[in-house]
């Protein structure tokens, strides 16, 4: 069974059309890129598989059963980290163990645990506002991970901590994927992120309209390290090659500087 | 420290000129004597009656006025048909000083304690509306999405997100409030009553008692600065989140990677 199947997927906003005939199937256990020309629709793809926005034409399937609304079998990252703000770190993280039935205690003792596995052990009496941006990156990417979700959708979501913060988390995110066999599916700008992380990197078309219209495999084997992996002598040609595919979709936008 | 000192050199200079006559003491009493007439109605217990009319007045009305306010609040704002009606209301009500609605309260509520609650309640009702209505709206969409996807369902939304988001508005809202219920206390007796300090007011005034005037003044100002104060507090505790201020001494550092679950 696929972690997730999106059929011939369309959406519009009044006369404007955002998606049209995606088609995209990530298998169970599966790390996905996605990247496409700025605007084109990535993150209304996501919403439509995380449950948010309800699709006018096609179907999206997790686990084989169809999406009609959220559910905590698929977990979400966004970019702009939303966490409950007159919540403690430990009671953000603890919150989805708690919609899950948990006890208070039972649920604080393993939101710990999961602030340490991210490195935040002693942090959890701290609110939002007291944390760096970095830190409380590690608090919503704890918060989705103790939701145990067996496929997990990213936008964008170290696109705003600094680049050094950014390897950490991207390590520590590929490992726990990893060893959870989860299905991932990552929206990013940034083609070596993509790369260096994904086992299949997508590109979709410049919108309006937009669907999928490359999939480059990614031969490198997981467990992996996402940094060491540049370095890999296969890397660069694949990077040409999204690049290649990317650069024509922009320049369909008139935006880029080649024909 | 500086506003203390200017304090006490307005004081002493008020208290130099009043004794020797530069300015009428008649008019202008000295503080010594202000103070004089404050511990006189405290000793001899004439002031409490009054006072506690007063207080009671200014309770009722806010109790009932953030009741009243944060249920139409509420109601308007997850019902917008009603809230087309009731917000441009509440807006008209904001404009005009309310105050001026007193005499009203007098003719249809009589001179006791009812048109003086009645004028409190609609001064602190409007502003609680307001706190209500746009905690409601200013909800963040963002955390809403975020309890949904972590598999919380309405109730969920309503306790983590709404319920907070909205009483941090009503914290802030009361702290105004507060003042307000005091206001509509003081003028409504001051209008018309047979006690309570706006009816010790009226009285000073009309027999041209200033140090009396001056005394009770600095009363009510004294106990809305309590409770301001108080109410300041209680909102720097219910919204201890807000502030950025580290727990700890020392600014944390970025934390080390993590270790892996198995280690």
């Amino acid at each position: 069974m696929s972690a997730l199947r999106v059929c011939r997927l369309g959406v519009r906003y009044g006369q404007h059309r955002v998606l049209e005939d995606v088609d995209l199937e990530l298998a169970e256990g599966e790390f996905a890129g996605l990247v496409g020309p700025s605007g084109c629709g990535k993150s209304t793809l996501l919403r439509c598989v995380a449950g948010l926005l309800r699709p006018d034409r096609g179907q999206v399937t997790v686990f084989g059963r169809p999406v009609s609304g959220p559910t905590p079998e698929v977990g979400i990252l966004f970019q702009d980290d939303a966490l409950l703000p007159w919540r403690t770190a430990r009671e953000n993280v603890a919150l989805p163990l708690r919609l899950r039935g948990l006890s208070g205690r039972e649920a604080r003792r393993e939101a710990e645990a999961w602030l340490r596995r991210v490195g935040l052990e002693g942090y959890g009496d701290h609110y939002p506002a007291q944390l760096s941006g970095g830190m409380r990156k590690r608090v919503a990417l704890a918060q989705v991970l103790a939701a145990q979700p067996r496929l997990l959708l990213m936008d964008e979501p170290f696109a705003s901590v600094d680049a050094i913060v950014r390897h950490f988390l991207e390590l520590d995110l590929l490992r726990f994927v990893t060893d959870a066999g989860m299905a991932v599916l990552l929206v990013t700008h940034d083609l070596e992120e993509a790369i260096s992380l994904s086992d299949r990197v997508m590109v979709m078309s410049a919108g309006p309209a937009a669907r999928i219209v490359q999939v480059q495999p990614v031969p490198f084997r997981r467990p992996r390290d996402p940094v060491a992996v540049r370095a890999e002598p296969g890397f660069g040609p694949l990077v040409e090659a999204v690049w290649r595919a990317l650069q024509a979709e922009v320049a369909r936008m008139g935006w880029g500087l080649t024909a | 420290m500086t506003r203390l000192a200017a304090l006490v050199a307005l004081l002493a200079s008020w208290e130099l000129g009043s004794r020797a006559q530069w300015v009428d003491p008649f008019l202008f009493p000295p503080p010594s004597a202000v103070g004089a007439v404050l511990y006189e109605l405290a000793r001899t217990g004439h002031v409490w009656v009054h006072f506690r009319v007063t207080l009671w007045e200014a309770v009722a009305g806010l109790a009932l006025g953030t009741a009243a306010g944060a249920v139409l609040g509420l109601a308007s704002a997850t019902f917008r048909p009603l809230g087309e009606v009731v917000e441009p209301a509440m807006a008209l009500l904001n404009a005009v000083p309310r105050v001026i609605l007193a005499p009203l309260f007098v003719i249809w509520l009589g001179i006791g304690v009812a048109s003086k609650v009645a004028l409190s309640f609609l001064l602190v009702m409007v502003v609680m509306f307001f706190a209500t209505y746009t905690g409601v709206r200013e909800v963040d969409p963002r955390l809403v999405e975020r309890v949904r996807t972590l598999g919380g369902g309405r109730r969920d939304v309503l306790r983590e997100v709404y319920v907070p988001s909205v009483s941090a508005w009503v914290a802030s809202g009361l702290k105004v409030a507060v003042g307000f219920a005091f206001t509509g206390a003081v003028v409504g007796e001051f209008v018309a009553s047979s006690q309570g300090l706006g009816y010790l007011l009226s009285f000073a005034q009309s027999t041209y008692n200033a140090s009396l005037t001056l005394a009770l003044i600095a009363l009510v100002v004294a106990v809305i600065l309590l409770l301001f104060w108080g109410f300041g507090r209680l909102e720097r505790w219910w919204l201890r989140w807000k502030s950025a201020d580290r727990r700890t001494a020392h600014p944390a550092p970025e934390p080390a990677p993590a270790a892996g679950p198995g280690q």
